[in-house]
């Protein structure tokens, strides 16, 4: 057996304070005699006690103050909400640009003049192509680009790092 | 041209907006439950403090939560079931320190000398419930502490209605009769 059909009658003088001064004769007769009942009476004074002095201990915060940093917190995290898909196109921005130079570089390297000074493997670059329409490039320009796509490829990891950084 | 106390105040009525209530609806729902849920928090984790921030987490948890509630009572239980999952999140924490319930919690109370056999009651308690499976701390917390109903108690425990008869009887004669041997 598992329960007794008094239980609701023991638990209400428990929790209403009536047991064991107001409770009914023959109630406290049925719980001396009823384990089940009995159990129910040790762990229900226990707990209604223990629940009595913490509430009466409990320090809560007003609702002002939860409702105030509720709002805080709600506004935080809109805006975080609001900055992500910014961030996510940052990332693919930078991550493009690590890409492209990237494969610009791997280009450079495969046609054999990756050994050569900067300057004349530019120069040399836009004189081979006199068709193109790198043939009125300078090497000023030419290192202008090359200054570029170097700064991409120190940039590009940074950038990516503080895009993602925040996630 | 929009200037930041009007964005400020957008922003913070935006906020508002994500609420499932308006804060004077709020003020009302939070005096009639902080204290209990705070009762409940504290006796979980013996730690009042932490119980102060399970607390906060709890309120906000429930205003983001958009769930239609039927009455004051599902209201009421449903905040006490994301109470529990708090706790029962806590105690999957690999430092979650399991006998610190019978800590803080206890020293709190003021009044806590004034009558010895209560005091005495009082920790028997606390060490016994330290003995007991978190679960049913929980399931005696709500039944006997709360008065919850078994449907209330599986709502908050996301348990089957049906099995917490068996279960409450369970945790019920288990801490009977560890109150019994610390009596000895």
């Amino acid at each position: 057996m598992i329960e007794c059909g008094r239980e609701a009658d023991v638990f209400e003088a428990v929790a209403f304070g009536r047991w064991p001064s107001h409770a009914a004769p023959e109630l406290q007769a049925h719980v001396a005699g009823c384990p089940i009942c009995r159990d129910l009476l040790a762990v229900a004074a226990a707990m209604q006690d223990d629940r009595r002095r913490l509430i009466r201990a409990a320090e809560p915060p007003t609702a002002a103050i939860v409702w105030w940093r509720a709002t805080i917190r709600a506004r935080a995290e809109a805006a975080h909400a609001a900055m992500r898909p910014m961030t996510m196109w940052q990332a693919v921005a930078g991550t493009c640009v690590a890409a492209l130079t990237a494969a610009i570089a791997a280009g450079v390297w495969r046609s054999g003049i990756a050994g050569s000074a900067a300057a004349d493997l530019v120069a040399r670059l836009a004189i081979s192509r006199a068709g193109s329409p790198l043939a009125g490039f300078g090497i000023e320009h030419a290192l202008l680009v090359l200054a570029g796509v170097v700064a991409c490829i120190v940039l590009a990891p940074i950038a990516l790092y503080f895009a993602l950084a925040d996630d | 041209m929009v200037s930041a106390l009007e964005r400020l105040d957008a922003g913070a009525s935006d906020a508002e907006a994500a609420f499932q209530m308006d804060e004077s609806a709020f003020r009302i729902f939070y005096d009639r439950t902080a204290r209990p849920v705070w009762a409940y928090l504290a006796r979980m984790t013996g730690d009042p403090r932490l119980a102060d921030d399970l607390l906060q987490e709890a309120y906000y948890r429930f205003l983001r939560a958009r769930v239609a509630h039927e009455n004051d009572a599902h209201q009421r239980n449903y905040l006490f079931r994301i109470a529990t999952n708090l706790v029962r999140d806590l105690r999957r924490r690999p430092h979650a320190d399991e006998t610190s319930i019978s800590g803080a919690a206890d020293a709190a109370d003021p009044r806590a000398g004034d009558v010895a056999a209560a005091a005495v009651r009082r920790v028997d308690l606390s060490r016994a419930m330290t003995r007991l499976k978190p679960r049913e701390r929980d399931l005696l917390w709500l039944a006997y502490a709360q008065g919850s109903s078994h449907d209330e108690i599986a709502a908050a425990l996301g348990l089957k209605t049906s099995s917490i008869k068996m279960l409450l009887f369970r945790a019920r004669q288990r801490l009977a009769a560890l109150l019994r041997e610390t009596d000895r």
